[in-house]
C-alpha cells in the first residue's frame, strides 16, 4: 500500500499524471480525506525537491519559530507544515495569538528588538509602521539572489497588484510599489471588497443584485421596507481604521476622490473634496435608511454574523466574509451570492481596497536565510495551492492558483465568486496613501463618519472638521 | 423589630427576584449557549428551547475542534492550566511576602516606612504597558522571558501591593495588647507573629488572598507581552475563538463558564471571609 502511494505522489510529481487522475486513483486506492491532504503536501515538497538546482536542505537541522494569527490562513500552513520539514529537514514552532491581541503582540516582540521569531505574520498596513522603523527585512535582497530562491517559486506570477501593494519606499505618500520601493512582506493570501448577498432573500423579493451606489441604497431600502426582521445592507461601523478600509473607502476611491494630495512631500487632507463630499453624504443616507441598528458598533464579525443569520440582505465588504458565511455552520449556508460593485455608475470597473495578509522577516531574527527558505514555501505555488483547494485559504494571491481547475470547481460553489473576482481584480489594491499616521488618520475618519450617520453634525461641515483636524496632525508630525 | 406587612413582604420578594435575574440572566444565559451549536445561537429570534450538545465542552477538552475545512487544534486546557499555575502560585508568594511586610508597617514606625509603603501601593497606579517593554528588555537579556518563574514574579506587580494594603488595615485594627501579653509571657516575635496575629488576621488574609486571585486569574496583558502561546492565561486563550471565518459562540461560553469556575468556587468557599475581612479591614475607627 505504502509503494503504491509512493508512486502516485512520484507519478505526479514528475507530471506523468495530472491532478485528476491523482485525485481519482488516489481514491481507488482507499484514500481518505485527511490522508489525501497528507498526500497533496508531500507532493508539493516532491515537486519543490525536483528542482535538482536548488539545495532545499541547505539550513538542514535548523529550527525557526513564526509568529502566527489564529487564522484559516495560519491553520492551512499548519496542515502543510510537515511537507516543509520534509523537505527541508528543518523544524519549525509557532506561537499563535488570537487576532484580538495579535498585533499588540507583534508590535511588543519587534519593539523590544526581540530574536525568539524569525517569520511573522503581517498586514500590508502594519508594514508602514514596522519597515521604516527597521523592524523587518527588505526582502528584495532575497527575491533577486538566484542563489537564495529557487527558480521554480516565480515571484512574478503573485498577483502584480497585491506585490507593489507589499512593498513601499519608507517615503510619506510615495507610490506603493514605486522607485526604490523595499518588499517589506510577501503576499500570502488577501481579500477584496465587493457585494455578497442573500440569494434566498433576492430570489423571494425578485431584486436585481445592484452595480452602483444609487441602486444599492434602492435596493437595501426595499429590502428594509419589504422583508420582515432583514435589514437591508451591512457594513463595518466601528471606530476604528477597519471601518474604511473595506466597503467605504473602494466605493469612496470610485467616485475619484482620494485620502490625501501629496505635493512635493507635504500630504494635504483631501475628505473634503467634491468626489468625497458626494460620495460620502450617500453612503451616510445608505447607513441611516438601511443600515444595522446600531451600526456604530459594527466589526468584521457582526457584519458577517448577520449575512450568514439571514439579518441582513447584503454586505459590502470582504468577499471571504461572505464566502465564510457561505461555507460555515450558518443559517444561510450555501444561499450567498457574490458580484463585483462599482460604486460610481460612471465608472468603468470597481476598486476594491484590500486586505493582504502576508509573510514578513524579523531583522532581530538570527536565521534570516533560513527564515527566508520558509517563507518561500509558504507562498509557493504549491503551497498556495494545498491551501486553497484543500483549507480556506482564499482568496489565493498566484495567477497559477485561479487558473487551476481544482480551484475554479471548488471555488465555482460559490454562486459568482469567481465572476466577481474576475471583475475586481484588475483594480484591486491598496489605495490608501502610505503614510505613518495610517491608523490615527482612520481612527479619526471613522469616528466622524459615526457623528455624521448619527446626525450630529451635517456632512459637508463634518468633512471640512476632519480635514482641519487630521491636517493640524500631519503638521504637528512634520508631514505638511 | 418592626413587622413587615403581606405586601411589604410581597413587593420586597419582587424586588430582590428581580434584582438577581437582572444580575444572574447574563451568566444563565451563558451557560444556556454553551449547550447549543453556533447556528442555534445565531436564530433570529433567539430561543430558551434547543437540543443540548455537549460538543463545545469535548472540543475543549479533548483540543480538537471540528470545522468544516479540518480539526484543528485547542490549547484551551493548556491555557486554564496555565491560568492556575500563575494565579496560585502568585498569590502564594505574595502572602509570604507580603504579610510580614504588613504587619511591619502596621506595628512599626520605622524611617521611610510610609514612602516604601506607598511606593509598593504605586505599583498598581502604573499602567502595564508603560513597564512591560522595558521588563520585556530586561526579560531576555536574563532569561526569564517565557518562563513561569518570570511571569509569577511579574505577577507580583498585581498581588502584592493588594494584600500588603488589605493585611495591613487589618493588623491595624487587631489591638496589639494581646500581642504584648503573649510575649510577656515568654514567647518569641516568632512565635507571637504566627500564634497570635497571623490567626487573628486570618479572616483579612483569605479576603486579601481571593481578591488577589480573582485579579491574577483575569488578568490579560501581562503573559500576552512576556510569553509564548504555550504560557498564555484563559484571557487570552479564549480569544482564539474569534477568528475571520467567525465567532465559535458556544465554544466561548463553554470556556467562559470553565474559567469562571474555579473563582467562583473558591469564592462561594471563602464568601464568610470574604464579606468579614473586607468589612473589618475597610471600616477603621
Amino acid at each position: 500500500m505504502y509503494d503504491q502511494e509512493r508512486d502516485l505522489i512520484a507519478a505526479l510529481a514528475g507530471h506523468r499524471i495530472g491532478r485528476r487522475d491523482f485525485m481519482r486513483r488516489a481514491s481507488q486506492l482507499g484514500l481518505g480525506a485527511a490522508a489525501m491532504s497528507g498526500l497533496m503536501g508531500q507532493m508539493a515538497s516532491s515537486a519543490l525537491a525536483a528542482d535538482s538546482s536548488f539545495d532545499w536542505k541547505a539550513h538542514k537541522g535548523t529550527t525557526l519559530k513564526l509568529l502566527l494569527n489564529k487564522h484559516p490562513y495560519a491553520d492551512a500552513m499548519i496542515a502543510d507544515l510537515d511537507a516543509f520539514k520534509e523537505l527541508t529537514g528543518m523544524d519549525v514552532t509557532y506561537d499563535v495569538f488570537p487576532e484580538d491581541v495579535y498585533f499588540d503582540k507583534v508590535t511588543a516582540a519587534l519593539s523590544s528588538s526581540s530574536s525568539e521569531y524569525d517569520a511573522l505574520m503581517t498586514g500590508a498596513y502594519q508594514t508602514w509602521t514596522y519597515g521604516p522603523a527597521g523592524w523587518l527585512v527588505d526582502l528584495n535582497d532575497y527575491i533577486q539572489d538566484s542563489a537564495k530562491t529557487a527558480g521554480t517559486w516565480d515571484w512574478d506570477d503573485v498577483l502584480p497588484n497585491l506585490r507593489a501593494s507589499t512593498s513601499w519606499s519608507g517615503v510619506p505618500g510615495e507610490a506603493l510599489g514605486g522607485k526604490g520601493a523595499k518588499q517589506w512582506a510577501l503576499p500570502w493570501a488577501f481579500e477584496l471588497n465587493s457585494i455578497s448577498y442573500n440569494k434566498r432573500i433576492f430570489d423571494q423579493q425578485k431584486l436585481e443584485v445592484p452595480k452602483n451606489l444609487p441602486d444599492l441604497m434602492e435596493t437595501a431600502a426595499k429590502i428594509t421596507k419589504d422583508v420582515s426582521g432583514v435589514y437591508g445592507i451591512g457594513v463595518r461601523g466601528s471606530r476604528s481604521w477597519a471601518t474604511i478600509h473595506p466597503g467605504f473607502l473602494s466605493g469612496y476611491v470610485n467616485y475619484g476622490a482620494k485620502d490625501f494630495t501629496v505635493d512635493g512631500g507635504s500630504l494635504k487632507a483631501a475628505m473634503n473634496s467634491p468626489e468625497a463630499k458626494t460620495f460620502t453624504a450617500d453612503w451616510v443616507k445608505m447607513i441611516q435608511e438601511s443600515g444595522p441598528k446600531n451600526w456604530s458598533t459594527y466589526t468584521w464579525y457582526q457584519v458577517g454574523n448577520d449575512l450568514g443569520a439571514g439579518a441582513s440582505g447584503m454586505i459590502f465588504d470582504a468577499d471571504i466574509l461572505g464566502y465564510f458565511q457561505n461555507n460555515g455552520d450558518t443559517k444561510e449556508k450555501g444561499n450567498i451570492g457574490f458580484h463585483a460593485f462599482a460604486a460610481n455608475p460612471d465608472a468603468k470597473e470597481p476598486t476594491p481596497n484590500v486586505w493582504i495578509w502576508s509573510l514578513a522577516m524579523s531583522n532581530f531574527s538570527t536565521k534570516k536565510d533560513a527564515a527566508w527558505y520558509f517563507m518561500q514555501w509558504a507562498t509557493s505555488k504549491e503551497h498556495d495551492l494545498f491551501g486553497a483547494v484543500k483549507k480556506d485559504m482564499v482568496n489565493p494571491v498566484r495567477q497559477s492558483v485561479w487558473d487551476n481547475d481544482d480551484f475554479k470547481t471548488r471555488i465555482a460553489q460559490n454562486a459568482g465568486y469567481l465572476e466577481q473576482f474576475k471583475a475586481s481584480e484588475p483594480g484591486a489594491k491598496i489605495y490608501f496613501t502610505p503614510q505613518p499616521l495610517f491608523f490615527d488618520v482612520t481612527t479619526a475618519w471613522a469616528a466622524m463618519l459615526q457623528r455624521l450617520v448619527a446626525k450630529e453634525l451635517p456632512v459637508d461641515e463634518g468633512l471640512d472638521q476632519l480635514v482641519a483636524s487630521i491636517d493640524d496632525q500631519m503638521s504637528q508630525a512634520g508631514l505638511q | 423589630m418592626q413587622h413587615m406587612s403581606t405586601g411589604e413582604r410581597v413587593l420586597r420578594g419582587i424586588l430582590i427576584a428581580l434584582a438577581l435575574i437582572f444580575f444572574l440572566f447574563p451568566i444563565f444565559w451563558i451557560v444556556l449557549m454553551s449547550f447549543q451549536t453556533n447556528a442555534q445561537i445565531l436564530r433570529i429570534p433567539p430561543s430558551l428551547f434547543f437540543s443540548p450538545t455537549l460538543e463545545n465542552y469535548t472540543s475543549l477538552i479533548t483540543g480538537q475542534l471540528k470545522t468544516a475545512s479540518g480539526v484543528l487544534t485547542l490549547n484551551f486546557m493548556q491555557n486554564l492550566f496555565n491560568s492556575f499555575i500563575l494565579s496560585t502560585a502568585s498569590v502564594a508568594l505574595s502572602l509570604v511576602l507580603a504579610v510580614p511586610a504588613a504587619y511591619a508597617f502596621a506595628r512599626y514606625k520605622f524611617r521611610f516606612s510610609e514612602d516604601i509603603a506607598f511606593t509598593l501601593l504605586s505599583f498598581k497606579f502604573a499602567p502595564p504597558l508603560l513597564v512591560l517593554l522595558p521588563l520585556t528588555i530586561y526579560f531576555q537579556k536574563i532569561g526569564l522571558a517565557n518562563t513561569y518563574f518570570g511571569l509569577i514574579w511579574v505577577y507580583q506587580l498585581i498581588t502584592l501591593p493588594l494584600i500588603l494594603w488589605i493585611v495591613r488595615g487589618y493588623f491595624e485594627d487587631i489591638s496589639p495588647d494581646i500581642e504584648h501579653a503573649y510575649r510577656i509571657a515568654g514567647h518569641s516575635w516568632a512565635k507571637t507573629f504566627f500564634k497570635i496575629s497571623i490567626p487573628l488576621a486570618r479572616p483579612g488574609i483569605a479576603a486579601a488572598a481571593l481578591l488577589s486571585f480573582i485579579f491574577a486569574w483575569n488578568n490579560f496583558v501581562f503573559a500576552l507581552v512576556l510569553a509564548s502561546a504555550d504560557k498564555q492565561p484563559v484571557t487570552v486563550g479564549a480569544l482564539a475563538f474569534v477568528t475571520a471565518s467567525g465567532i465559535q459562540y458556544g465554544q466561548i461560553a463553554a470556556a467562559a463558564v470553565i474559567s469562571i469556575t474555579p473563582t467562583l468556587a473558591l469564592a462561594l468557599f471563602a464568601q464568610r471571609y470574604l464579606v468579614e475581612g473586607l468589612s473589618l479591614g475597610a471600616v477603621k475607627g
